[in-house]
């Protein structure tokens, strides 16, 4: 993919969030886009027309619950309820929920918490009690990533952790620096992790390697995402300045960066498939951009 | 033959003769006739028709077929349709309708008040046409015809016309013609007439030409043209079926010129010529003359010579090379093969015709017009002037630069009106402009003098406003600032006046200036109010003056606002790159300052808890971060065993990777963590006794809490370091033959249910491990190592689970450092655990050294223990009943190291809950207490039981040591996790 194939150009803006919109994410097949805000709200939009399809509220009692569902049956989970009725509530952290994605099948919710622990939910069962807790973690868990057989968790004490299923082992690798966010890469091998140095890592997941280091932005008090084009060709971050950018992978040069927003990009999501994304700020709008 | 009948294979049944039904049916009726049946019951007759077959079912006989034949019409009558519902073959839901419930008149009466069209409206005839239908089928019934039975549909179609034909038909419109122009129909007769005479001019001239070398092909097709007459023609619309009338005696389909097709010509001449002259030339003329509208006219259809052509008529599938091409290149033009038809024919014209002149000009020019020239540098799609939200301005080319209007009144009028037209909208300018109609001096509106001018004027306005509002939104000023000229903000704020006017921002700055341009007035704008705070600047450079002057600098920049110089000459010695990086840092530096200053506003009311603030994190960072060059970061990974839950794996689709083994222990327990994690327990162990000495003299050193084994074993005596020595080996067979305890540690725990079998089971288990410890030993002394045959701490362990008696036989001197105290309560359940132990069984093994290594070779089972044994130890510490709880410990320690990871912390947080509660109200009292329920519980349990709980022990015991002996604030979980860190502390 050549830079001038990058989505730097806005297409549309959603707006609806009251006040700062905490993460936008694409669904798996790219046609819809859920995001959730500091109003407690979850929504749904059409980021192709620049629609809002809908808004699911009630969540989080102290707002700081963030859902960012890995959503990959949108249709059946959320659509198909139609109503947008809270359809299963798990409570057990004892802090806020800093993230949370469903498996392979949908069958597991898994949240990384404040509370320093990863907690896997079932979600065919009615029972409301964590089917596995995972507190070797010494920090506030930011963000979770999963795999067909692993739980991948990022922690503000630096380390980001993997718990493989099948081998019943963990591996934490240890960054040295607060981990915001972590993303896998579309080939599964590497994660990138955005530490709060302003620096985002890339990892090898199998030999835990430091890869690579991007840095340029802006990344100190915030959780901020990063991921990767749907090509793995460029890694892109947001930055508390408003802006965002678009690093190659390879020799982590800024390749360009956009003025997106007029305050901090808390969150970027890239289309599983075209050139697209979707960025969210603290300012309240979400923005798709397109080539 | 009999043999040959049991082959055969008979199939369905046969049927019964017709006589013996009769007779039987007869023989019934008859009986009846006769009276016979008269003597039964009324109730137990049967109504039987003449036929004898049962008449009255249902409800007359009260059976089952209720309905069949009288009611509901149906076999099923009314009993509900059966539920099928399989797997594979789901019922279908069925869409019910309406009609579904409404009997057949009802239903008509609905389809009655359905929608159609009336007849008075039918143009297409569709309703109308079956209406007449089912009209005439009426009348059919009524009145008998020559067809017997209901004649087909498609065949009998009554005839209707529907209004639209009525109306055309009313209008001139005769059936079979096409729908036309009236003025076609008009001109009609006056072309006809044309032709005719046409015709009749160059009839002569053609004949001969076709007479002597007209391709042979063509004529063929020609000739089913021919008898396409006028009249023919003339009706477009309807089909001509009978184009071609067959005129000669030959069966069907018979050609009699196929291989002869020379003669074809003559036959035709011969029947031409008794039709009538100049029915050949007209063909001719057809091609010749007006063909050069048909250029590409299907061979052989039947276009009337003056109709308009349609698109319909239109050969697709023609080649290059029509018969009027041919036609052509026989008139001796034969180079003109691909040309425009139109031309062609008209240079036919000039040789084909004699009579007829070319014409010096022809009026009939097709006009061509050659596509646009496209600039070289076009670039097809749009781009953009400005960022996106402006760009439908900026992009908008204008209105034409015009000069003002000589009257300078004017000119100031058309300014003003234009400003407030920029303003209010197009709403002012309508309202205006009918205002003042009348007045000349605002003609300009209505597109009078000045005009022009007007409309440039209006969009200059209308672009700098657009700029205006862009820069307030940029600039997050509030809403009453937007009456200011952006000059008048600008001096208000201080900032240095743009370079540019608005003007010429729409025209000449090229796309990437204008956002460079956007991002330096966002950056410009930031909040004044900062700038009055900003004196008290920190400096964070003190060090390097230079750069502590440049980020001053910067500071001024930032905060006094005004476009930054791009051109930074006070650093120029610096690279780009360098450049960049001190920037970053000062924009950080900045920002720590000013977070420094308002941090808590800012962070409270715009992002809300969104920032990490965890233990100043962020800040002390940020004031650190500026000069300290990122380090390079290496990654360490570790690996530690990770059990995940059996319900996990099963929803992940994976096999559980610990699927039939025992509960692992929480974490850290791979081989490598094991090896470590054991010396650490024997250490603690260890610790333990220099502990308990210490309880009783409390002056001993205290030693290092949780170090290296080398330094506690520096500090402890002789024994703990042979102790040290010791206990590798045993760490190193315990790796090779864990399996081993392994499955000794499975097959107890389904038994430990807490009767004497259990006892028994033990004794059993405990006596393997003595053989293996047997063989233990003697391998170690294969090897070099040695085990020992008598050991410091194990020896205590093993006291404390061995009977008393050898308690008191292994006499170890670190036992003997026990306060009086301690062995005093440490002996009352010993006596208990004995007698239990004797009563179960005899074969209680007598080796407390062997037990004591064989239970430390599964020490991963003894960390597991402490937990649960902590549990117990809560529950077992109260007060009176602890000595007849000793028992339940164990047992509950056993399962409990059975149980799951999660049931486990679950235990330990409530145990955590409890402790606390614990340690705030009863103190070191209750401490006592606990320590000696535990040491009892640890004397009857098995020996992994003490080993983990003297670990625990001795930890505290250093706390509260360290601490005061009065409180007791234990928490295992804490202890864990320093134990871990301490680990890890090592490991790195």
């Amino acid at each position: 993919m050549s830079v001038s194939d990058l989505p730097k150009k806005e297409v549309n803006v959603l707006k609806g969030h009251e006040g700062a919109v905490l993460a936008a994410r694409f669904n798996k097949d790219g046609n819809y886009c859920l995001s959730c805000g500091k109003d407690r709200t979850i929504r749904l939009w059409n980021p192709h027309r620049g629609i809002h399809i809908k808004t699911y509220k009630s969540h989080g009692r102290e707002g700081q619950l963030q859902i960012m569902f890995r959503w990959w049956r949108q249709t059946n989970l959320l659509l198909g309820c139609g109503i947008g009725r809270v359809i299963r509530k798990f409570r057990g952290h004892d802090g806020g929920v800093n993230a949370v994605k469903f498996n392979e099948y949908a069958s597991v919710v898994v949240s990384a918490g404040y509370d320093q622990s990863l907690r896997a939910w079932d979600c065919r069962s009615q029972s409301t009690e964590p089917i596995q807790i995972i507190d070797s973690f010494t920090d506030s868990v930011m963000s979770v990533c999963l795999t067909k057989t692993e739980i991948i968790g990022g922690s503000v004490d630096g380390t980001v952790r993997t718990f493989d299923i099948r081998m019943g082992r963990e591996l934490s690798d240890d960054l040295g620096q607060p981990v915001n966010c972590i993303s896998m890469s579309n080939d599964g091998n590497c994660i990138l992790a955005s530490c709060l140095d302003s620096t985002i890592r890339l990892l090898d997941r199998s030999s835990a390697e430091l890869l690579q280091e991007y840095k340029g932005h802006t990344c100190k008090s915030y959780k901020l995402d990063c991921c990767l084009t749907n090509t793995d060709a460029h890694v892109i971050g947001g930055s508390e300045d408003g802006s965002i950018f678009f690093w190659d992978l390879v020799d982590a040069s800024v390749v360009s960066s956009i003025r997106a927003h007029s305050s901090v990009v808390t969150s970027v999501s890239y289309h599983p498939k075209d050139n697209c994304m979707v960025s969210s700020s603290v300012d309240g709008t979400i923005k798709v951009w397109k080539t | 033959m009999d043999s040959d009948e049991e082959d055969f294979v008979f199939y369905g049944t046969p049927i019964a003769r017709e006589d013996d039904v009769n007779t039987s049916r007869k023989k019934k009726s008859v009986a009846e006739a006769s009276g016979q049946l008269r003597t039964l019951a009324p109730w137990k007759q049967e109504v039987r028709d003449e036929e004898g077959r049962r008449r009255f079912h249902g409800a007359f006989s009260g059976g089952f077929s209720a309905g069949y034949y009288n009611t509901v019409g149906s076999k099923e009558g009314w009993t509900p349709q059966t539920f099928v519902s399989s797997r594979k073959n789901r019922a279908e839901v069925k869409q019910q309708d309406i009609l579904n419930f409404l009997d057949e008149d009802e239903r008509a009466e609905l389809e009655g008040q359905s929608l159609g069209t009336s007849s008075q409206f039918d143009t297409f005839g569709f309703t109308a046409a079956d209406h007449a239908r089912k009209h005439a089928e009426k009348e059919h019934q009524k009145r008998p015809s020559a067809i017997p039975g209901p004649v087909p549909d498609e065949l009998v179609l009554p005839a209707t016309d529907s209004i639209g034909v009525k109306l055309l038909l009313k209008m001139g419109w005769r059936r079979g013609r096409s729908i036309k122009d009236s003025h076609t129909d008009v001109a009609y007769d006056a072309r006809r007439e044309a032709r005719k005479a046409f015709l009749a001019f160059s009839t002569n001239d053609a004949k001969t030409q076709l007479a002597d070398s007209e391709p042979i092909h063509d004529k063929s097709e020609n000739f089913t043209e021919q008898p396409a007459s006028d009249d023919v023609q003339s009706s477009q619309n309807t089909p001509v079926y009978v184009l071609n009338p067959k005129q000669d005696l030959h069966g069907l389909g018979f050609d009699p010129f196929k291989h002869a097709p020379e003669f074809r010509e003559k036959k035709r001449s011969r029947v031409s010529d008794n039709r009538g002259p100049g029915n050949k030339s007209a063909l001719l003329m057809n091609n010749s003359l007006f063909g050069f509208k048909s250029g590409k006219a299907a061979p052989g259809f039947g276009i009337g010579a003056l109709e308009d052509f349609d698109a319909e008529d239109e050969d697709v599938y023609a080649s290059g090379y029509d018969f009027e091409e041919t036609y052509a290149e026989d008139i001796d033009e034969p180079t003109k093969l691909i040309m425009d038809s139109k031309q062609k024919s008209v240079q036919k014209e000039a040789g084909a015709l004699s009579g007829f002149r070319l014409a010096s000009n022809s009026d009939y020019q097709l006009e061509r017009f050659d596509p646009p020239v496209v600039p070289k540098d076009f670039v097809p799609h749009h781009k953009f002037l400005g960022p996106p939200e402006t760009s439908y301005k900026l992009g908008d080319p204008g209105p034409p630069e015009v000069p003002p209007p000589q009257d300078n009144n004017l000119k100031l009028l058309i300014d003003g009106v234009a400003t407030l037209v920029a303003r209010c909208g197009k709403l002012f300018e309508d309202l205006s402009r009918e205002k003042n109609q009348s007045n000349p001096l605002f003609s300009f509106l209505v597109g009078g003098n000045g005009h022009e001018y007007y409309t440039r004027k209006l969009w200059e306005e209308q672009q700098k406003r657009g700029d205006q509002t862009k820069l307030q939104l940029d600039g997050k000023l509030s809403p009453r600032t937007q009456k200011m000229t952006a000059e008048s903000r600008g001096k208000i704020l201080g900032e240095r006046p743009l370079e540019r006017s608005s003007k010429d921002l729409s025209t000449s700055i090229p796309s990437t200036d204008a956002i460079h341009l956007q991002y330096n007035l966002s950056d410009t704008f930031t909040d004044p109010s900062s700038y009055s705070e900003m004196p008290v600047v920190a400096k964070p450079f003190i060090h390097d003056t230079a750069k502590q002057e440049r980020f001053e600098q910067f500071l001024k920049d930032k905060y006094q606002g005004g476009l930054r110089s791009t051109d930074s000459g006070r650093a120029s010695h610096m690279s780009e790159a360098a450049r960049a990086l001190e920037r970053l840092d000062f924009e950080a530096a900045a920002e720590a300052i000013k977070k420094g200053k308002w941090s808590k506003e800012i962070s409270t009311s715009l992002t809300g808890g969104m920032e990490f603030t965890s233990g100043g994190f962020v800040q002390a960072k940020d004031t650190q971060a500026q000069d300290a060059i990122p380090k390079e970061v290496h990654v360490k990974r570790t690996e530690y065993q990770w059990r995940p839950s059996p319900i996990l794996c099963k929803r992940f689709d994976l096999i559980d990777p610990y699927m039939g083994k025992p509960a692992p222990a929480p974490r850290s327990k791979s081989k490598i963590e094991t090896l470590i994690f054991t010396s650490d327990s024997v250490k603690a162990t260890k610790e333990e006794e220099t502990i308990i000495v210490k309880r009783d003299s409390y002056q001993m050193p205290q030693p290092e809490a949780q170090g290296i084994s080398k330094d506690a074993a520096d500090n402890e005596s002789g024994g703990e370091v042979e102790v040290e020595n010791v206990e590798r080996p045993v760490d190193l067979y315990k790796a090779i033959f864990s399996d081993d305890s392994d499955d000794e540690e499975d097959t107890s725990i389904p038994n430990e249910v807490g009767n004497p079998e259990k006892k028994a089971e033990a004794a059993n288990t405990t006596l393997n491990r003595l053989i293996a410890g047997d063989f233990l030993e003697s391998l170690g002394k294969e090897l070099g190592l040695e085990v020992p045959p008598e050991l410091s701490s194990s020896t205590n362990k093993a006291m404390n689970s061995a009977p008393p008696k050898e308690t008191a036989s292994a006499n170890s001197r670190i036992y003997s450092t026990y306060s009086v105290e301690d062995s005093s309560t440490l002996n009352v359940p010993h006596g208990r655990e004995i007698v239990q132990d004797r009563s179960s069984e005899k074969r209680e093994p007598v080796n407390g050294n062997l037990i004591g290594n064989s239970a430390r070779s599964n020490s991963t089972y003894a960390e597991t223990a402490s937990l649960g044994n902590q549990v117990d130890k809560n529950i077992s510490e109260k007060g009176p009943l602890q000595d007849r709880k000793f028992k339940t410990p164990s047992r509950r320690h056993r399962s409990s190291s059975s149980s799951s990871e999660d049931e486990r912390s679950r235990k330990r947080s409530r145990r955590r809950r409890h402790r606390h509660s614990d340690s705030d109200s009863d103190s070191s009292s209750d401490h006592q207490d606990r320590y000696h329920s535990r040491s009892k519980g640890k004397k009857k349990g098995s020996s992994r039981e003490k080993s983990s709980s003297s670990r625990s022990h001795s930890k505290h015991h250093k706390r509260r040591s360290r601490d005061s002996p009065s409180r007791y604030d234990y928490s295992p979980e804490k202890e864990r996790t320093e134990t871990k860190r301490d680990k890890h502390k090592r490991r790195d």
